[in-house]
């Protein structure tokens, strides 16, 4: 099943190895992202943390690291309900820099496969449900 | 409230309806493998999915002689904002990223 894929790209006047680092390392992506629980290994699974409280905001697997080029993480946030997205980063080097691909895949199967693990949950109120789940995503997380 | 999205109440307001869906989700299927999970006619079944798919929570297509019914994961209205939202938090994310990254390449000259 194909889902909608969310695709970015930017440009950043630094070296992909400079770039991967900012993807990968602890101290790195707390200062773009959010802190991190550790490093980031291949195979292992990883978490980005609220700075106030240290809940977990964003977790998944790194299921691929291919230093300096390519990076694919699956991808959860709590109100998806455990349903996992995949995001795939491609770095790659151009003339003075680094361009940076981001694919976020899945996100229309997880949003289905949330909504309905919320609502098999319960047997009625299907109304009030919809308009929780609308609030919850829309208060998410902290920016 | 519109009628399309009524209807999709409707299709979920049913037990068996929610565990067709459950099958779904997992891999799409034909008409005989959802009813072999399901101590009822075929027929019934098939009214079950008749419901699902006025509800826009399945879609079908033929296949040979076999209709092949799959999980429509966007009738659940969520999957749309989710989209939204997930745009809108990568322009958030890259956009600190590319400043984190200038400040620090900047220190280094």
């Amino acid at each position: 099943m194909t889902g909608t894929t969310i695709v970015k790209t930017v440009f950043f006047a630094a070296p992909p190895e400079t770039v991967w680092a900012f993807l990968t390392q602890k101290s790195k992506l707390e200062k773009w992202f959010h802190p991190a629980s550790s490093d980031l290994v291949q195979g292992e699974d990883y978490a980005l943390l609220d700075r106030d409280n240290g809940e977990k905001l964003c977790w998944g697997t790194v299921l691929e690291m291919d230093p300096v080029s390519r990076l694919v993480w699956s991808f959860t946030v709590k109100p998806l309900n455990g349903a996992m997205t995949k995001v795939i980063w491609e770095l790659e080097e151009t003339a003075g820099g680094t361009r940076l691909s981001l694919s976020h895949e899945g996100v229309e199967v997880a949003a289905g496969e949330a909504a309905l693990s919320l609502l098999t949950a319960l047997d009625r109120g299907w109304d009030e449900h919809f308009g929780k789940l609308r609030e919850t995503i829309k208060a998410l997380i902290p920016a | 409230m519109n009628l399309g999205s009524q209807q999709t109440f409707r299709a979920l307001a049913d037990p068996t309806r929610r565990q067709i869906l459950m099958f779904l989700k997992k891999d799409s299927m034909t008409l005989g493998e959802i009813a072999g999970h399901f101590d009822m006619t075929r027929a019934a079944v098939k009214k079950h999915l008749v419901m699902l798919e006025e509800g826009l929570l399945i879609t079908s297509r033929a296949e040979g002689r076999e209709r092949i019914h799959e999980l429509q994961p966007a009738g659940l209205k969520s999957a749309i904002e989710w989209l939204g939202y997930f745009d809108q938090f990568w322009d958030e994310r890259l956009a600190s990223f590319k400043t984190a990254i200038e400040s620090e390449t900047g220190e280094q000259e």
